[in-house]
């Protein structure tokens, strides 16, 4: 055993370090693996046999430790750089060295870079390359000639940092910048580079790069010394740094490399491995990530507030102080950043710790690193009431309503830990994250970014892609506050356990602005939009918006047109934060298209709002009332099912009965149709139930005018299940005597009709000619025709006025019917000798017929039919 | 073997998969894309300003088949996709030369 190489020693004591430190999350386990390295290298520098040859050749050396390595934070599969340092010249035998010492760690799987250069040649190098500057920075002694190190060191400080401290945090600065920018991709919030990411190790890196420039930082522990952070930042950035520490180590072990993103497929073993199990805060993976974002957001927000802080001082130190007043005595700005005037103030003031939020967003001015730790230290001060003192919230809606976007300051409230002082139930939802492809941010980040979104709907830019949003936002803009309001309580359900965290977030959003002191009816307003910010989205991506029972349906739960458009912006502005598979300009589309047809719903009110709403309830329960008893309530329920809208609105309830009665007598006819003598007037209602079919109605207004009927108002309805139900007041026959007959006869006409046997133009215009009873044209008004597109989405509206005679309405439906126009909804009316003819259509394809030459076509066509039909008194 | 591309409304997408699931077809390839046939473009007019949609969103589902099970995929495809109204969508079906499974190196009808 003893003579065993201290490498296979090496390795097996590595082995159950590893083991053993990961088995207890051990955060100690990179300084423990560092420490193993060094007594392995102070071993052989002992036992080297080339080694003391240079001593004896007056060129000794030391062995230096180079980055992760020299800051003692060796990963499970980190490499190991190291540096052979010698005062002069590197002799001809450090091949040799390397061999001797070197070598064996590559045989054990350890991967070691090193170098081996002079003093000058290091600091050359390190004066030219970044890498090697911060590779360098890092260095640390391991074993062999201490007075060269402390020289080289020396050296390092007076001829390469000192000289040039600006160029060098520039540059550190941008190439920070620009690995944040290449790691900063949104896939990277789902599986997160935890070595190079935003907000990761090499962030911390920089940020104690930054230090050691400036100061005489060695170490960890010196950035509180120097001031770099406050006692209680340093706490929690051993914290973060610690868990990102576990978290890399279980990952090098698990992928067997050297491996620092999070992939999907490494995520559950993690997760599990630190003891995560499920529970009401998620799957174990969730929590996991939910720890990781925190931690590295919290770097995030050090590394720019570092950057930001240092670049600060260093202008300071060249530009004159510039004090500028804010609208509060106690705050102040100063080179581009907000100040408290003393911490006293704040103790007399408490209101000051918002106050300064609301300069903040007003000026568009960061607050400056030591007001930051200000609010932190006095957040004691701040809980659930603090928002009902006197300009509490009007500092917190300014906040909130503020329209500058360059700095988030929500996010820096949120941050620095205010938002959750002020809302608590926001502290359910810090750092949740819902672990799918779909969901990017943690729930918190998510809601703060959808308030963002909004905001930018009120800016310039914004027009360019989307100047409907834009429109809507400044249609809105008197409720601007409880939609932003909404914005930024959306998912505040998604904290607690729930079947549905809409209606949840709605409940708990309730009692926050209840808390607040808001009127009722903002309340509403915003409980609504939380409850129903799903709505039009699920709507337009799992149902048939080319329905007109799914905008009504939406329209019925939205009924008001302010609310329908806030909804809208906040659809928008959730998906757009929620990530690229969330939105795009597909599902835009799609949104908008239904957006676009429940607000023409909306807005008509007839088809939707409170009224309508109240109305079509008390009719369906009139309606299964009155038949009670007679018809099954099951039965009628399912026949209920198939009853439009638009049916619903217009037939009475007797009719309705009427049609239910002979829908279940219909079977596989054709049609059935019942005649009533009216009881105090002598016309007849022709109720007509009927398979629909192109040109059904025609057909029957032809029968009925073949037979001497004269159709004084008719109404025609569709069935969801295509049956169409008719009911025509008619004048009856003159001939009295025999009507019942003329019925009879009738119902064989339609019959034959339907079964193309009967030609109706032919037999109604010979008909006509012997009626010979239209006026002289000199009496007459030109009828008129006028065709809508705008009235509703589903269906062309074509109305027709002309003065009336004998066969009119055939004449018009055939037309419609040549047009290969489908009738949906009709309402004949007579007034007098006028009559208005209004017919819902589509094409047979079920389209509106809305381009330009088909609205002319169709006026042409009936104008024509008209034309000819009155030139020759009713003859076709 | 031949794939089978089928253009169906976005809301059928569930109905469609749990279908071809029934079936056995265990992968398909889902796109969100946009275009027109019968069923037109509209456009909205609000203040004046257009919104044109000339472009209808539909889904693309695409499958690889064997020979045998092109009529049953098909027929399974229209019965979940109809709603019986204009833009229900159309299947095209077209031969495929050979699938390879990129890991194994799997060819043919194991590959699919």
């Amino acid at each position: 055993m003893a003579d065993e190489h201290p490498a296979i020693l090496l390795k097996k004591k590595r082995k159950r370090l590893i083991t053993e430190g990961l088995k207890t999350n051990c955060a100690e386990l990179i300084r423990l693996l560092s420490d193993m390295l060094d007594a392995y290298f102070c071993e052989v520098y002992e036992k080297s046999i080339v080694g003391p040859t240079m001593r004896i050749e007056r060129n000794p050396y030391a062995l230096v430790a180079l980055g992760g390595y020299g800051r003692r934070e060796e990963c499970v599969q980190s490499d190991v750089d190291l540096l052979f340092l010698f005062d002069r010249n590197v002799p001809e035998n450090g091949e040799a060295l390397i061999r001797e010492i070197i070598y064996p760690l590559w045989d054990i799987g350890v991967t070691v870079g090193h170098a081996t250069r002079s003093i000058d040649e290091s600091l050359e190098l390190a004066a030219t390359d970044l890498d090697t500057f911060t590779a360098m920075l890092d260095s640390r002694l391991i074993c062999g000639m201490s007075p060269l190190f402390s020289t080289f060191m020396e050296r390092f400080r007076r001829e390469v940092i000192l000289p040039n401290q600006d160029r060098w945090i520039e540059t550190i600065v941008k190439s920070c910048r620009e690995r944040r920018s290449r790691f900063g991709d949104s896939a990277y919030l789902l599986e997160p580079n935890i070595k190079e990411g935003v907000g990761s190790l090499r962030d911390y890196h920089t940020f104690r790069w930054m230090a050691m420039i400036l100061s005489e930082v060695r170490d960890i522990r010196d950035l509180e010394y120097y001031g770099y952070v406050s006692s209680r930042e340093y706490g929690r950035l051993i914290d973060a740094l610690n868990w990102l520490w576990i978290v890399r180590n279980h990952l090098h072990d698990i992928a067997g490399r050297k491996c620092d993103r999070l992939y999907f497929e490494y995520q559950p073993r993690v997760a599990r491995r630190l003891g995560f199990i499920e529970g009401k805060n998620g799957q174990p993976v969730e929590q996991m990530l939910s720890k990781v974002h925190s931690a590295m957001e919290w770097l995030n927000q050090l590394v720019q507030i570092g950057i930001r802080e240092i670049d600060a001082n260093r202008s300071s130190s060249r530009n004159p102080r510039s004090v500028t007043k804010t609208t509060s005595s106690d705050i102040y700005a100063d080179r581009g950043t907000l100040h408290f005037s003393t911490s006293e103030a704040i103790v007399r003031h408490p209101v000051l710790l918002i106050r300064i939020f609301e300069e903040s967003a007003k000026q568009g001015l960061p607050l400056c690193i030591d007001a930051r730790r200000l609010v932190q230290e006095f957040l004691y001060l701040v809980n659930e009431a603090f928002l009902r003192m006197p300009g509490a919230l009007k500092a917190f809606e300014s906040i909130l309503m503020a329209s500058r976007v360059e700095v988030n300051v929500l996010e820096e409230m949120a941050s620095s830990g205010m938002l959750e002082r002020l809302i608590p139930e926001f502290t359910s939802i810090r750092d949740r994250i819902q672990y799918d492809r779909y969901h990017l941010f943690s729930v918190d980040a998510h809601s703060l970014k959808t308030v963002q979104a909004i905001k930018s709907f009120g800016a310039e830019q914004t027009k360019e892609w989307c100047s409907l949003c834009a429109e809507l936002y400044r249609d809105i803009s008197s409720h601007r506050k409880w939609l932003l309001w909404a914005a930024l309580l959306h998912d505040i359900g998604k904290g607690v356990q729930s079947d549905n965290h809409s209606r949840k977030g709605a409940e708990i959003a309730r009692s926050i602005l209840n808390r607040l002191g808001y009127r009722k009816r903002d309340i509403d307003t915003v409980a609504f939009l939380i409850e129903h910010h799903l709505l039009l989205i699920k709507t337009a991506t799992r149902r048939d918006i080319n329905d007109e029972e799914v905008a009504i349906t939406c329209g019925r739960t939205v009924n008001n047109v302010e609310r329908l458009k806030m909804l809208y912006l906040l659809t928008v502005a959730d998906s757009m934060s929620t990530g690229p598979k969330a939105w795009n300009e597909w599902t835009a589309a799609l949104l908008r298209d239904l957006f676009f047809k429940v607000l023409n719903i909306v807005e008509r009110k007839e088809l939707a709002g409170y009224q309508v709403v109240r109305d079509m309830a008390r009719k369906k329960a009139q309606l299964f009332d009155a038949a009670a008893g007679r018809i099954d309530r099951n039965e009628l329920e399912r026949i209920y099912g198939w009853m439009s809208p638009r049916y619903l609105l217009y037939a009475e309830i007797p009719q309705i009965l009427e049609h239910v009665d002979l829908y279940r007598g219909l079977e596989s006819r054709p049609f059935i149709w019942r005649i009533q003598t009216d009881v105090d007037t002598s016309t007849r209602t022709v109720t007509i139930c009927a398979r629909d079919r192109p040109g059904l109605f025609s057909k029957i207004a032809g029968v009925l005018t073949l037979n001497g009927m004269n159709i004084l108002n008719a109404q025609v309805f569709t069935w969801r299940n295509n049956t169409a139900l008719d009911i025509f007041h008619v004048s009856p026959p003159v001939d009295a005597y025999f009507e019942g007959e003329r019925w009879m006869r009738a119902e064989r006409n339609l019959e034959a009709a339907l079964k193309e046997q009967l030609d109706l133009p032919a037999a109604i215009a010979e008909k006509m000619a012997s009626y010979g009873s239209l006026p002289p044209p000199g009496d007459r008004r030109p009828p008129r025709v006028k065709v809508d597109n705008t009235e509703s989405s589903f269906f062309t509206i074509i109305e027709v006025f002309s003065d009336d005679f004998p066969g009119l309405l055939f004449w018009v439906t055939d037309a419609i019917f040549r047009l290969r126009l489908d009738i949906w909804l009709a309402k004949i009316s007579t007034k007098v000798d006028q009559i208005l003819d209004v017919f819902y259509v589509r094409d047979f394809d079920g389209q509106k017929a809305d381009a330009p030459e088909q609205v002319e076509e169709i006026q042409k066509t009936i104008l024509d039919t008209l034309d000819c039909i009155m030139k020759k008194g009713g003859k076709s | 073997m031949k794939k089978i591309e089928a253009i169906i409304k976005p809301f059928k997408l569930d109905d469609v998969k749990e279908a071809l699931n029934e079936l056995g077809i265990q992968g398909m390839t889902v796109s969100e894309v946009k275009g027109y046939g019968r069923q037109k473009g509209h456009k909205e007019i609000y203040r004046g300003a257009e919104y044109i949609v000339d472009f209808i969103p539909k889904i693309k589902i695409e499958v690889v088949v064997e020979d045998g099970m092109v009529e049953q995929t098909i027929e399974r495809i229209c019965t979940a996709a109809k709603t019986g109204k204009l833009g229900d969508g159309k299947i095209f079906v077209v031969p495929i030369e050979q699938v390879i499974r990129v890991r194994t190196g799997e060819r043919g009808k194991d590959a699919i």
